[in-house]
């Protein structure tokens, strides 16, 4: 083979490989357009969440361009024909100490940073609102294949024969710290409220709080992020996030439809 | 240089590849046709064994209501409605049914309703699950070509009512429903033996939970809060994701597989080898099964007033709940046991067969657990009125009995149960699920 056509040879290859890195960032470039991006966020805590997504996907962005070039540059340089023969070499120690050294201080950075997110999602409950991990607005049932939401009675009871109890529909107020209790009736479900930057997993014989505050009133969807079984794909739900007062009334609509005679 | 090397690996991969690419790949399509009810041609023997029985009977079914992809009802002439239009007149007829429907069609074709609004007719794209829409979209929009007043208006008109065609919810219906209910509706869909309990055979007309009395056919209405409610702890989920209008036109293709496969079975019993399938007899029974459905509004268990709950009443409903049959009570506890746990002894029996104890069996032959009150899960609803009509009217297709007028024995005297009695029942019920403050402020006479 000539050594022009080796040389077009290992460019066409060479160009084939830089498309991998190139399509890569191109495609995170144009997925809001593409409608490949996140939903906005509608609950308080979405933002930090947004905030971290962002962090690690700048590092991570920035390690996977860097490498992504370093291994193109390699391919290119030593696939000549005359490329000197590989070496044996037992290690640079400063190279592998630099390559341990970065990572493990951007995984600490990343562990530290996210601390304040996670506490505020899933450990602080909110204590001041109307409703509390021993008080919470409702009851969240899943089960193969459907999300279930029961609100207590007047006396606060979950048991018993004033519950009110709705399929799919889970209606909760706005600007107001919702907290609920996660049931599951058979299997591991996944809550999961893509607009409040929300996952849980329902499992079953326990009892897990969850809580959220939406800034925003409409309709959002709640799908299970957990293959719970061959209907896992429909096992779908709506919120329906009313403003305060609104959801005041509806709630006492509820109660009058409990005793309605049809 | 590489063929050189590996020239017999090039070879079979140049066969593979032949091979591969003379394949067709075509997905595999059932074939839509209504298949006749195995166990119900089998117990007549003049049909078993005659595969020209058998096509007549099919051919008749045909002619009522049509194939899966065209299904519609054969309309006979003393008839004063149409039954394609069942549902459809039943909602446009109800404000607050109509009302909804639009609401929802609204909120579904927003997109569509906007471009049209705008005049920007060529942008209105596709709906899902709505072929026919789709359909009356195009006619009217060629129809309306030069008048775009006119097409903006009848368009959103097309779009905000919006309700299927039956041809259409078959197809919705075989995109949701038939992997567990079947193409017949026999409960026999692929899906279906994996589940417990089993999908309903909607083909025998019975329906376990209605607002009627005298275990009546279901009305459009009962139906559609199966749809929209699912039934909890079951395998079937509510579909409030869908629009109303689909789920009205499910009932109606529900309706007319129910129809179709109880005129089936009458037929099938009816059927000898001297006279074949009369008109007469066709005519009659088909008349008789939609008759059924169409009575099915008069039997409502309605409510006047929902009396108010007294601690006399708990006690009442108490007893009339444990006090077995023989000593004349409701006899509740039979099956329910005396905790209410469906733990009872005539919740088993002995299977003739295997002389094992087994639960007890349902009208469609699978073993039914009865429910355990305590545990707060009612599958037809858990208000007052849900409990008081499934006391009153039992569950159709189950030991569940009717229980009014059941003749029961209070100070000696025997009486038969009154809605008051019902009640009572109801609301004792209703309060197995509280574990402790409300069962216990109930004072009971023994």
């Amino acid at each position: 083979m000539s050594s022009l056509k080796h040389f077009l040879l290992r460019a066409v290859i060479t160009l084939l490989f830089l498309a991998v890195p190139i399509l890569g960032v191109w495609t995170f470039v144009k997925a809001e357009e593409w409608g490949l991006w996140f939903p906005p966020t509608y609950s308080t805590y979405g933002p930090s969440i947004d905030f971290l997504f962002d962090v690690i996907m700048w590092m991570v962005a920035v390690t996977f361009v860097g490498t992504e070039l370093l291994l193109v540059w390699f391919f290119f340089r030593y696939s000549k024909k005359d490329a000197t023969r590989a070496t044996y070499t037992h290690g640079n120690h400063t190279l592998e100490m630099v390559w341990t050294a970065i990572p493990a201080l951007l995984l600490i950075f990343v562990a530290f940073s996210q601390m304040k997110a996670w506490s505020t999602v899933k450990i602080n409950f909110p204590e001041d609102g109307p409703y509390t991990v021993a008080k919470p607005l409702m009851e969240i049932y899943a089960s193969q294949f459907d999300w279930r939401v029961r609100y207590p009675d007047a006396q606060g009871n979950f048991e018993g024969a004033d519950v009110i109890e709705v399929p799919y529909d889970i209606t909760v107020p706005a600007d107001t710290k919702v907290v609920l209790r996660l049931k599951s009736r058979d299997v591991l479900h996944s809550f999961f409220v893509p607009v409040f930057r929300l996952k849980q997993d329902a499992v079953p014989g326990m009892e897990i709080p969850v809580w959220f505050e939406a800034t925003r009133p409409g309709d959002y969807d709640l799908i299970c992020a957990e293959l719970c079984g061959w209907g896992h794909y429909k096992m779908a739900g709506k919120i329906h996030v009313l403003p305060k007062d609104e959801f005041a009334s509806w709630l006492a609509k509820q109660r009058e439809n409990l005793y309605a005679k049809d | 240089m590489i063929v050189r090397r590996h020239r017999s690996a090039a070879l079979l991969a140049a066969v593979a590849l032949t091979l591969t690419l003379s394949c067709k790949f075509e997905p595999f399509t059932p074939e839509l046709h209504y298949s006749l009810n195995g166990p119900v041609v089998e117990k007549n023997p003049d049909l078993q064994g005659d595969p020209g029985a058998q096509a007549q009977l099919a051919g008749v079914l045909e002619m009522l209501v049509g194939t899966p992809k065209d299904p519609r009802f054969l309309a006979l002439k003393d008839w004063d409605f149409d039954p394609n239009y069942w549902g459809e007149d039943l909602v446009k007829k109800d404000e607050n049914a109509l009302a909804a429907l639009i609401a929802s069609n609204r909120a579904a074709y927003r997109e569509q309703i906007a471009s049209i609004e705008a005049g920007d007719f060529e942008n209105v794209f596709q709906p899902r699950f709505a072929d026919d829409l789709w359909r009356w979209w195009l006619a009217l929009k060629a129809e309306k070509a030069g008048d775009a007043a006119a097409l903006k208006e009848e368009g959103v008109k097309l779009f905000s009512e919006y309700y299927p065609s039956l041809s259409n919810s078959a197809a919705f219906y075989r995109n949701q429903c038939f992997h567990c209910h079947g193409t017949e509706g026999g409960g026999n869909g692929s899906t279906s033996r994996f589940l417990n309990p089993r999908p309903r055979d909607y083909r025998p007309g019975k329906f376990k939970f209605t607002a009627l009395k005298g275990k009546s056919r279901p009305r459009h209405e009962d139906v559609y809060r199966v749809l929209t409610e699912g039934v909890y702890t079951t395998a079937m989920p509510s579909f409030r994701r869908f629009t109303d209008a689909q789920l009205h036109g499910l009932v109606d293709y529900v309706r007319l597989l129910a129809i179709r496969g109880e005129t089936e079975i009458l037929l099938a019993s009816f059927y000898t080898s001297d006279e074949g399938l009369s008109l007469e007899s066709v005519q009659e029974n088909y008349g008789d099964v939609v008759a059924k459905w169409r009575g099915a509004s008069k039997q409502v268990i309605a409510a006047e007033d929902i009396p108010a709950v007294t601690p006399e009443r708990l006690a009442h409903g108490r007893t009339l709940f444990m006090t077995p049959g023989e000593k004349g009570g409701a006899n509740c506890v039979s099956c329910h046991g005396t905790s209410g746990r469906g733990d009872g002894a005539s919740a088993f029996e002995v299977d003739p067969l295997t002389k094992e104890t087994r639960r007890v069996k349902d009208e469609w032959g699978n073993e039914i657990s009865v429910r355990d009150l305590t545990r707060g899960v009612f599958r037809f609803g858990r208000r007052p009125i849900d409990l008081y009509r499934r006391i009153y009217a039992g569950i159709n297709g189950t030991p569940m009995p009717e229980h009014i007028g059941m003749t029961v024995t209070e100070d000696g005297k025997q009486h038969p149960m009154t809605e008051s009695d019902i009640w009572d029942l109801a609301f004792f019920v209703r309060t197995l699920s509280v574990h402790e403050a409300t069962v216990a402020a109930a004072p009971s006479h023994h």
